[in-house]
């Protein structure tokens, strides 16, 4: 499955131009959007699952213009919008039920044998018959993602989905996500947090303030930081100056000072090593130092 | 098909969610446990089962799904609303608008759940109903109403309400806005436009008329399903219009085609229906207007007398031929040299023929001017045959109401029936007189005399011709063959009425008059609940005509009784030209199906109550003997005393119920006629078939108001009996303002020639006149024959004249004496008339046996919807029984008399009835309290002396100031809303007369009347609700000398005691038994202004004389005295009347 993007805009009526010329390609796997708040990856994400309708240019799915092919597209589309909370008196198997008639399961046999067995992949098959209202946040995001896949759907969009979840609830989620990616869908997967890209995702594609500044591979990313991330040790006095010049990605407290790791352009002028970036050092790299200095340049 | 799938799966969840909603939750265990009850309450056999709705089985869903849909209607707004305000709210709706279905699938989807909720509510409730129907004794079951009923209230209603809401919430964007819309929408539908325009716009059926007869089913059902239609597919239009402007993606084009395509069907459909509902009314409307137009470019024709016609009718489905052989007379002055009849417009005239000739004719609408090639001198003779078919336009009857009147259903309790004013159907047919469907000499209605009558008594025939199983129904002899039915009435009748229907008949033969009654099959349920009356009935019915025709001192005219039954939809409006309704026709009564609307009809509960009743107070009757009661208390009801009396925005109003066998002592057997005053015969019909109030002067004594005299006396100080004619005004105001003048008229008629000479001779006149019209100059020159005098000279101002005299009774004595040889009691009083027109009152006593205080009259009052509760008045004091007319005084403009009455009884009061002056009450009670002895003997019984000069009424050393003078201020205290303001309402407050109000009791000062408060004509006062003295009036004069003056209150008290007991209408205290409760009238606060200053005077209402009580005497300068009298009290009620100042000598 190849998904394309082409010249994407979106104005809203307000005068805001949430995306700018967007051109994206991607296929089978998880593909991972990237950017931080108000950059428009929700615009993108509903875009992309005929919530809205671009001001112009179009989104592709295997050649076909979505807003013009909606009825195939949401045959094969599964989506958890970021704000999942509000739910109708219905019970957990209800709203999957629900779900699952409408994405196409008639059979009402089979797709309550799928309603069980999605319950139970999520972990929520004992809170089957409890109000959907009345779940805690961690399960109404695995309702969430339980609803995203019955009906077995070829593309999965899933937006900001660990937003707000402890962390063993956010490993569990990126663990669920990794096992999809396995079988033959496509899963967009929009977020802020860096690290849910890092360990899932095949291809990402970084938005900021509705331009897309990057596309490639999470590895790709990081080779534009490699060279650019370096570990201090400082002293509290340069530890003050250090933060007037360099971008601080981190700051550790250590017996003679400070253990600071930076992005930078050249070699610090203190006590530095340079170390292999993650992704999390390549998107600060690129959002903070890379992007200010194409704008300054 | 996914198509349906998608929408049973949005419909399934979306009415899971709805059903678990909180709102819908109480909505629906709130009508289950309210139904469920008023189920049993009314229907089941532990119920009430009120007659008028056990009567017709349609009323049981109708009932319940009436009540139901007007709260369904309210809160799928509540619910609709909500609907878009979710899907917007909640952003984990977007997952299911990012499934693969249309917007079409997921609205019809949404509606369809909302829908079928609803839908199963009312199943549900409607099933506790047929459970009660099934397991009543009384109601039959009519399936079919149940079904009929929930398509055509419930599913229109809620469709639309939700299309609405839909609609509204999708433009507007704003739930509180929404939500004020629409219940703007609804309460205007319920309490402005549920009738207006042929109920165009009444989407709840609030209004609309969809009772279902037992017997022709609905009526109207092309109206009815043309107005419900209209909402139907207006809905329908609104929720497809919904899904092309919903706020997600479309995904289907076939759908938002189809979407398109059927919006506009739908709205066609919907205009289709709506001009189909409004182009009826309006057709009706113009068609009535146009009966008004013709009429008034025949209305000064002379037509001729209908003497002899025999009509052969054809009966034809929905339509008939007939041809009318008619007999007529020229009795008018001059020759005619055209035919002028009438007939329905819906009829057309196939051809006119005199002697085997055709004659030529017009039709202009519905009057037929036929040229006879010849001029029918007075006097003269002519006969013409007029072939005629088609149908009966209704719109015909009745020109003179105003649509809003003929398009307002009438109520039989909280159900809406349709008007109707004729049937001609395949199955079923009604013909009364007053829808013309023979040619009638004359017009239905004289648009500049609408009082004006053209009554012909005509010697009938008629031939029938009907289909197989079906039996026709009129006056007369019957003679049945070959599927003819053949009437010969005996008697010339006013009018002729035919029915066909599946009739089945009863007939018994009681002193010579034939009662036959004609029901329909399975409607005699009286004959198995009445049944111990079999051998009895002649028995009863002999006594109950013998009542009547004691009543009316004639004997009933035709040898015939036809009891007929006929749908309930069939309805008569009273008529300024007679109070004889079209129910009741020369020997036939129309009765409604099952007599649902009569009162006392449920023989078989009110038998089951009544014996219960009877048991617990340990009486013994037999079954036979309440039979024989509730017989008689129905037929009473009905025929004889039947009268509706209620109070209609704390009104009064009285008309005669519609089936009184009354007109068949006068209208129906004489005609009085004139042209130049074309009213009489309705004076002359409401003095004769006058429908006594018993109670009501009682009522009025106790609580203050108006009598229907009061009432008609003030409209008349306003306008001439000619000019207020020439208004058109309400049906309540002609009659009483027709019987007070027939009062009058024959009162005069009396006063001349003797009350009893006068009775005796009028009526051996029209049973001698009986069958025929009398000019009314005739009647004169008889009169003037018998008693030498003439009453025609007085009938100018009678009719023409707006002035009212005004009496003023004056020294008032009374003595016990010996006359003829034995101890009687001698009254004199003064009579003037200070007005400059002459006028007539009678006199009568109120008597009984020395000592006569401890009769004590108790009154129990179910109070009407304004006072919404029940209460119990008890006054002690003297007896109240009614006395005769002992004499009628005749009194000269600027005239006095002096009267004296010799009595038999002891007087305990005088009784004057001023009939048409400006005294209010018109009634007037003057206690005797004091009889002096005297020794002197007396020959003359009675007798009348002029009086030189006018009896001073006011003392020239007394200033008094009454509430209706001048110098009484009661200040501007009628805060009217600003809603009211706004529409235009006017408040009804502190304008008129009303009664007094033992609760909620008015915040204002209320003007009253009664004959114990001081007036000079209008005997009246001013009451307020007590308060904190923040409210008052004041009475103000000039005082011309300095000095000392002693300052009087006037307490005008009805009885020696009045008290209130709150809670239920219980039987009263046994007589002589205090009452208990307390006085709504406690102390009173004047404030006395004088040179001194200001004093309050407290006086206790309780301990005060009736009449003047004086609050001191004080000093008061040249100046303007004023007192106030403030609404502060610890009673309930504070009343105001007059002060008096008098000069201290």
């Amino acid at each position: 499955m190849k998904i394309e993007i082409q010249g994407l805009n979106m104005i809203y009526s307000n005068g805001n131009h949430a995306l700018k010329d967007i051109n994206l390609e991607f296929g089978t796997g998880m593909f991972g959007l990237l950017g931080p708040n108000g950059a428009g990856k929700s615009s993108l994400m509903r875009i992309i699952v005929t919530l809205m309708k671009p001001t112009s240019g179009a989104v592709f799915i295997d050649g076909k213009d979505i807003q013009k092919h909606r009825k195939e597209l949401r045959k094969m589309l599964g989506y958890l919008p970021q704000d999942f909370r509000f739910f109708t008196s219905l019970k957990t198997w209800e709203f999957l039920d629900y779900s699952g008639s409408l994405a196409g399961l008639r059979n009402k046999k089979e797709r309550l044998s799928e309603v069980d067995r999605l319950l139970d992949q999520v972990g929520l098959l004992e809170a089957r018959d409890r109000q959907a209202n009345r779940l805690s946040g961690g399960m109404k995001r695995r309702l969430g993602i339980a609803q995203a896949l019955i009906g077995k759907p070829r593309i999965i969009v899933v937006d900001e989905p660990t937003t707000g979840l402890d962390p063993d609830e956010r490993i569990r989620f990126r663990n669920i996500l990794s096992q999809l990616s396995q079988n033959d869908v496509t899963i967009i997967l929009s977020t802020h947090i860096v690290g849910d890209i890092s360990s899932t995702c095949q291809g990402m594609a970084l938005l900021n303030r509705g331009e897309l500044v990057f596309s490639g591979p999470p590895e790709n990313l990081i080779k534009h930081a490699e060279g650019h991330v370096f570990k201090l040790h400082l002293t509290p006095y340069e530890y003050e100056k250090a933060k007037e010049h360099y971008d601080v990605i981190s700051t550790i407290p250590v017996e003679t000072g400070w253990e600071v790791q930076v992005v930078s352009d050249e070699v610090p002028e203190f006590n530095s090593v340079s170390i292999i970036p993650n992704i999390e050092d390549a998107y600060v790299f690129f959002m903070e130092h890379k992007l200010h200095a194409d704008l300054i340049d | 098909m996914a198509f349906l799938h998608n929408i049973r799966t949005v419909a399934k969840y979306e009415a899971k969610t709805l059903r678990r909603s909180w709102f819908f939750r109480l909505f629906s265990i709130g009508a289950l446990v309210i139904f469920t009850f008023m189920n049993i309450g009314f229907f089941s056999p532990i119920g009430n089962e009120p007659w008028a709705l056990v009567s017709i089985s349609s009323s049981v869903p109708l009932i319940n799904l009436y009540l139901l849909n007007i709260g369904q209607a309210i809160i799928v707004i509540f619910l609709a609303a909500d609907f878009l305000k979710r899907d917007k709210k909640l952003d984990t709706n977007e997952v299911l608008y990012t499934r693969s279905m249309s917007n079409f699938e997921y609205i019809i989807g949404k509606t369809w759940g909302i829908l079928r909720l609803f839908l199963g509510l009312d199943i549900i409730i409607l099933s506790i109903a047929l459970l009660m129907n099934i397991i009543s004794k009384i109601m039959s079951v009519d399936i079919m109403a149940y079904i009929w009923y929930l398509l055509i209230i419930c599913v229109p209603t809620i469709i639309f309400s939700l299309g609405l809401a839909f609609m509204l919430m999708s433009v507007i964007r704003n739930q509180a806005v929404t939500f004020l819309i629409l219940l703007g929408i609804a309460a205007l539908n319920m309490f402005w436009l549920w009738y207006r325009a042929g109920s165009i716009f009444d989407y709840m059926a609030f209004g609309l008329p969809v009772f279902k007869s037992g017997v022709i089913g609905f009526d109207n059902l092309g109206v009815i399903l043309n107005q419900r239609f209209l909402y139907l597919f207006l809905g329908l239009a609104l929720v497809l219009a919904t899904t092309l402007l919903f706020k997600r993606l479309p995904q289907s084009k076939l759908h938002t085609g189809i979407s398109v395509i059927f919006f506009f069907i739908f709205l066609l459909g919907a205009g289709i229906c709506g001009f189909n509902t409004f182009s009826a009314w309006k057709k009706n409307v113009d068609e009535k207007n146009l009966v008004i137009e013709t009429n008034r470019q025949f209305e000064n024709r002379n037509v001729p007398a209908v003497t002899d016609a025999f009509i052969d009718f054809n009966h034809k489905g929905d339509a008939f031929e007939a041809s009318a052989h008619l007999k007529f007379i020229n009795d008018n002055r001059e020759g005619l040299d055209r035919y002028v009849f009438s007939l329905n417009p819906g009829l057309a005239v196939l051809k006119v023929s005199s002697n085997g000739k055709d004659l030529t004719f017009n039709k202009i609408n519905h009057v037929i001017e036929i040229d006879p090639g010849k001029i029918l001198e007075a006097g003269q003779s002519d006969s013409v045959v007029i072939s005629y078919s088609g149908s009966i336009n209704e719109a015909f009857c009745y020109p003179d109401y105003s649509d809003n009147i003929k398009t307002t259903p009438y109520r039989i309790e909280m159900v809406n029936v349709n008007k109707r004013q004729a049937f001609l159907t395949d199955n079923y047919v009604l013909l009364t007189p007053e829808t013309h469907w023979y040619p009638v000499a004359g017009l239905n209605y004289y648009p500049s005399n609408p009082a004006r009558i053209k009554i012909d008594f005509t010697r009938f025939s008629l031939r029938v011709k009907t289909k197989d199983g079906f039996t026709a129904v009129s006056q007369g002899n019957i003679k049945s063959g070959n599927g003819y039915y053949n009437f010969a009435p005996d008697s010339p009748l006013t009018g002729l009425t035919l029915a066909i229907g599946k009739y089945q008949s009863d007939t018994i033969k009681v002193d010579s008059v034939k009662y036959i009654t004609y029901y329909f099959p399975g409607n005699d349920y009286y004959k198995k609940e009445l049944a111990e009356l079999k051998d009895t009935l002649s028995f009863l019915i002999s006594g109950i005509m013998r009542e009547l025709e004691t009543n009316f001192s004639t004997k009933y005219p035709f040898s015939t009784l036809s009891i007929l039954e006929v749908p309930v939809q069939f309805y008569s409006y009273p008529k300024m030209s007679t109070q004889t309704r079209a129910e009741l026709q020369p020997s036939m009564v129309l009765l409604p199906e099952k007599f649902s609307t009569l009162q006392n009809a449920g023989f078989r509960k009110r038998f089951t109550r009544l014996k219960r009743n009877m048991a617990r107070n340990n009486q013994v009757i037999t079954d036979k003997e309440l039979q024989v009661r509730l017989f008689n208390d129905f037929v009473r009801n009905t025929f004889i005393s039947g009268e509706s009396y209620r109070f209609v925005n704390g009104v009064p109003l009285n008309e005669p119920t519609r089936y009184r066998l009354g007109p068949s002592f006068y209208f129906f057997k004489n005609n009085f006629y004139s042209s130049e005053y074309p009213v009489i015969n309705a004076v002359f019909e409401s003095h004769l078939q006058k429908v006594s109030i018993p109670g009501q002067a009682v009522f009025l004594s106790i609580m203050g108001g108006l009598s229907d005299n009061d009432r008609a006396n003030l409209i008349l100080k306003t306008a001439s009996f000619r000019d207020l004619l020439a208004k058109n005004p309400g049906s309540d105001t002609i009659r009483i303002v027709l019987t007070l003048k027939g009062d009058y008229l024959f009162n005069m008629l009396r006063s001349k020639a003797g009350i009893d000479e006068f009775n005796k001779w009028f009526l051996n006149y029209t049973d001698e006149h009986r069958f025929q019209r009398i000019d009314i100059s005739k009647l004169n020159a008889d009169i003037n024959e018998e008693f030498g005098f003439e009453f025609y000279p007085y009938l100018n101002d009678w009719f023409n004249r707006k002035e009212q005299p005004g009496f003023l009774i004056t020294d008032l004595e009374a003595a016990e004496i010996v006359a003829g040889d034995r101890v009687r009691y001698r009254v004199s009083f003064n009579a003037s008339n200070p007005e400059p027109v002459a006028g007539l009152f009678n006199v009568s006593f109120r008597t009984g046996g020395p000592g006569g205080g401890g009769q004590q009259m108790t009154g129990v009052f179910q109070g009407g919807p304004v006072v919404g509760g029940s209460f119990t008045i008890s006054m002690q004091g003297r007896g109240m029984e009614a006395a005769d007319i002992s004499k009628i005084i005749f009194l000269g403009p600027n005239e006095a008399k002096k009267i004296g009455i010799i009595l038999d009884a002891q007087p305990r009061a005088l009784l004057i009835n001023t009939l048409c002056a400006k005294n209010i009450p018109g009634e007037i009670n003057k206690p005797i309290n004091n009889i002096i002895k005297s020794k002197n003997k007396i020959s003359d019984f009675t007798w009348e002396e002029k009086l030189s000069s006018l009896p001073q009424f006011d003392d020239p050393y007394e200033k008094i100031v009454d509430n209706e003078d001048p110098g009484f201020d009661k200040g501007q205290q009628i805060s009217q809303s600003p809603l009211k303001r706004l529409l235009g309402i006017k408040s009804r407050g502190g304008i008129t007369y009303q009664r007094i109000r033992m609760y909620n009791i008015p915040d204002y000062w209320q003007p009253v009347v009664q004959s114990t408060y001081y007036g000079k004509y209008i005997l009246s006062s001013v009451y307020t609700r007590s308060g904190t003295g923040d409210k008052s009036v004041v009475w103000a004069t000039t005082i011309d000398e300095p000095g000392y003056y002693d300052i009087y209150c006037f307490i005008g008290k009805t009885g020696a005691r009045e008290v209130i007991r709150t809670g239920s209408a219980d039987a009263p205290p046994p007589p002589g038994a205090e009452p208990q409760g307390e006085s709504p009238y406690q102390d009173m606060h004047y404030k006395i202004y004088h040179d001194e200053g200001m004093e309050e005077i407290t006086v206790d209402y309780e301990n005060a004389e009736p009449g003047w009580n004086n609050l001191g005497q004080y000093y008061l300068s040249p100046d303007s005295a004023k007192i106030v009298l403030t609404n502060q009290s610890a009673g309930r009620i504070v009343i105001g009347d007059a002060i008096k100042w008098v000069k201290v000598k």
